[in-house]
């Protein structure tokens, strides 16, 4: 069986500054994969390597089994990959309900014919979509604010949203940039368990970066280990937990005499 | 502390109006507006050389100063939220603030009044001050009767004017009246009635029926100058609402239009005028190619443009505007253009055999083409395409990464921008019967930008009235004369500033707007929540 995710040799320099050095990763279907790593540690210039925002200098990505490292960021969307930001990037001034719609525009046909004469498909898509996206609003439970500025939702609420957001593309590969930062430990409980059931109930394959340590230790099937862009460590989060240089690279080189 | 406030709130109003009504004495407007006021009742106002203006023009001016003071009144005495401000209050801070702006604008009549009435002609440099004017600004008396007269007359209507502030701000009559509607609402909604129109969408199929039949009926009775002032706003429109795609909705913001308006035009009259090429085609015929050519010529300049932002494009778009206007009167293209004294006899439409020659007809299929473009725009605006272009303003990079192709997005905008940029210059230049290069000039570009500036970004209603604001307003500002354009700068200026949003915005610009506060207010309760998190990489 295919990976649904495989980067070979991927790297990414910014001038002198390697980014992204030689990073392997392999992430199987419906797995809930993390990337972990210290602050710099270039794991969101990882993350746009894949969703083609950076174009890597060496290595490739395959998607599927397919190579997606020349195509344009929306046309890697349209294949089925979906994302969220670290910073919640949502589009303020669009309503819950239309920010979901545009998560679910790849999946959508019509144009501007369409739109001007209301033809039947066109109604009939706009219907569907309509519906999908209530199901996705229902299943962040945010259904009762669909017609809210997505702007003037409180903060947990814009998290899940992005999410609700990047689902509606109906994508294979979820990539998700620290879906529980600034989030306090009851929210981040539940965040926790709703990507364990995305996976679990959609069929979802899931990629992480998270600095909480507990998060990723809970529901992680595999972690990599970013440092300096370069892949310290990888396995299960138990043995992860265990390497030494893992250690040495969160809590410094002295505190690895300490532990032994 | 709150005591001060409020009194120094109400001396603040009666500052600023005295500022206001000096203002508009010196331009004339105290004059135009007593006409205006006295047309609508009744009274005869006009000031002859030479005469004491007469009872109705002084009765009609005091109006005039009473609905100021009014207006002041209710500036003044507008209730704190948080006190409960007795009736007596309200109406000695609208007496305050009359009698400050009273006393301001009294010493301004004593002043002018001094002067105009021991022979100094104030005309030289105050067009507007004529021995009659300040006559009527005086009411008819001695400077200081006119000033006691004045400082009495605001007193009494900021009084008025405070009350009324009082009962409009206070939140127990505006529950009532909110309450004595929901119930209002509750029984007819129940009506069974009322639930099958709403089912069938007949209300709102009536209320543009009626609005649609208003517009139509509308060009019979005015005057045929109206007509084709009416006819300009039009025209506005339909550039409007093309800008507002490319702006309002896409976020390009794009300061050549005039171009597309310019290749509509031209086309139109390149190929039905006589001369210079004698091709001598139909207006119907002309009328696509000129809407195709200017779509394509807005994808063309939207290609070298896809990768610019903001103020970039702004540049090169405005270049690419006066570009298509200098091309147009340069010696190189004069034998195709026409050169600087532009094309005559452009071809105006025929229907069934009758030409469309007089300004009320043309009236009908500017309507017509506004209509056609209200509805296509209305249609994209609830669309996946306008969902993409607001996606796309709001956050480029976020909206690529949704699957959103934004070059194909933007070009789209351009090209339909364009289109409808095109036909308002095919229309403007077949019913002028001419169109040159100065037609064409950076001033229209920005007068369509700022009509869909003031009428309210994104919102089509925002540019119907943007367009009447813009264009039609001058118009009857036109007595003002010297002054016109003083005036207009000053009610764009005051537009903006009670209105910062626009005259009728969109219906999310205007929750954008009014939950603005509440949700700074709610960020600043929670700091914590919303530090920058650890690991500050962001894409």
């Amino acid at each position: 069986m295919t990976a649904v995710l495989e980067t070979r040799d991927l790297t990414k320099r910014f001038g002198g500054l390697t980014a992204v050095n030689h990073v392997d990763l392999v992430v199987p279907e419906r797995v809930i994969a993390s990337v972990i790593g210290p602050n710099g540690a270039g794991k969101t210039t990882f993350f746009n390597c894949i969703t083609g925002f950076y174009t890597p200098d060496e290595g490739t990505v395959l998607f599927m089994g397919e190579p997606i490292v020349n195509l344009a960021p929306d046309q890697i969307a349209k294949l089925g990959i979906a994302r969220t930001y670290q910073n919640i990037r949502l589009f303020g001034a669009m309503t819950a309900i239309e920010n979901v719609l545009v998560g679910h525009h790849p999946r959508m046909k019509s144009g501007v014919i369409g739109a001007i004469f209301r033809t039947p498909g066109t109604v009939m898509e706009e219907r569907q979509a309509h519906r999908r996206a209530m199901e996705l609003l229902e299943l962040v439970d945010l259904r009762d604010e669909a017609n809210t500025l997505a702007s003037n939702l409180p903060y947990g609420a814009q998290r899940r949203l992005e999410i609700a957001r990047a689902l509606a593309n109906e994508p294979r590969l979820l990539l998700l940039d620290e879906p529980t930062a600034g989030m306090n430990p009851n929210e981040t409980a539940e965040m926790t368990e709703f990507i364990v059931r995305l996976r679990n109930q959609l069929g979802l394959t899931i990629l992480l970066i998270e600095h909480d340590m507990r998060v990723v230790m809970r529901i992680s099937d595999q972690v990599t280990v970013l440092d300096y862009g370069t892949k310290i460590a990888e396995g299960t989060p138990a043995e992860v937990q265990k390497n030494e240089r893992v250690i040495q690279a969160y809590l410094g080189a002295a505190a690895v005499g300490e532990v032994n | 502390m709150q005591e001060q406030s409020q009194t120094r709130k109400a001396i603040n109003a009666g500052i600023t109006f005295a500022v206001i009504l000096i203002f508009l004495a010196l331009i004339g407007f105290t004059f135009t507006g007593a006409e205006l006021l006295g047309d609508i009742v009744g009274l005869d106002v006009q000031l002859r050389q030479r005469q004491m203006p007469s009872r109705d023009t002084i009765t009609a001016y005091a109006m005039f100063v009473g609905i100021i003071g009014l207006w002041m009144g209710l500036r003044a005495g507008r209730p704190d939220p948080e006190r409960s401000d007795t009736w007596v209050r309200a109406a000695l801070l609208g007496v305050l603030a009359g009698i400050v702006a009273g006393v301001i604008f009294g010493l301004f009549l004593i002043l002018v009044g001094t002067f105009a009435f021991n022979g100094v002609d104030l005309r030289k440099q105050l067009v507007a001050m004529s021995v009659e004017a300040v006559a009527m600004l005086t009411f008819g008396q001695a400077p200081i009767v006119g000033a006691a007269i004045g400082t009495g007359l605001l007193a009494v209507t900021g009084a008025i004017g405070g009350l009324l502030g009082r009962g409009i701000g206070r939140g127990a009559w505006r529950e009532s009246v909110s309450a004595w509607r929901e119930r209002a609402t509750d029984w007819y909604q129940g009506l069974p009635i009322t639930r099958q129109i709403r089912r069938s969408r007949i209300s709102e199929v009536i209320l543009y029926a009626v609005l649609i039949g208003v517009v139509l009926f509308l060009p019979t009775i005015l005057s045929s100058y109206w007509n084709y002032n009416l006819g300009t706003v039009g025209i506005y429109v339909l550039l409007g609402l093309g800008l507002n795609i490319v702006v309002g909705m896409a976020g390009l913001l794009d300061l050549g239009y005039v171009a597309f308006f310019a290749i509509g035009a031209y086309t139109v009259a390149l190929l039905t005028a006589p001369q210079p090429h004698a091709l001598n085609w139909s207006f119907w015929a002309a009328l696509p190619v000129g809407i195709v050519l200017a779509m394509i010529s807005g994808i063309l300049l939207g290609i070298p443009v896809l990768r610019l932002r903001g103020d970039y494009l702004a540049i090169v778009t405005l270049g690419f505007g006066e570009i298509i206007r200098i091309l147009s009167r340069s010696d190189l293209l004069t034998s195709f253009t026409g050169g600087p004294r532009g094309v005559r006899n452009v071809a105006g439409p025929m229907l069934f055999g009758t030409p469309f020659n007089n300004e009320r007809q043309f009236m009908y299929l500017i309507i017509a083409g506004c209509l056609i473009l209200i509805f296509v725009t209305s249609r994209l605006q609830s669309s996946r395409v306008g969902r993409a272009w607001m996606a796309m303003r709001e956050d480029e990079t976020v909206a690529r990464a949704m699957g959103i192709n934004t070059w194909k997005y933007k070009l789209l905008a351009f090209a339909i921008g364009a289109a409808f940029a095109g036909l308002g210059g095919v229309l403007f230049a077949s019913r002028n019967q001419f169109t040159g290069p100065e037609d064409h000039n950076l001033l229209v570009s920005i007068n369509v930008l700022a009509l869909v500036i003031v009428g309210g970004m994104g919102s089509i209603p925002g540019v119907i009235f943007g367009a009447l604001a813009l264009k039609g307003l001058p118009e009857v500002l036109r007595e003002l004369d010297t002054f016109r354009m003083l005036a207009f700068g000053a009610l764009l200026v005051a537009m903006m500033v009670l209105r910062p949003e626009g005259i009728w915005p969109s219906k999310r610009r205007r929750l954008e707007l009014e939950l603005h506060e509440e949700a700074a207010a709610i960020e600043e309760a929670l700091p914590e929540r919303l530090t920058p998190t650890p690991g500050g990489e962001s894409t």
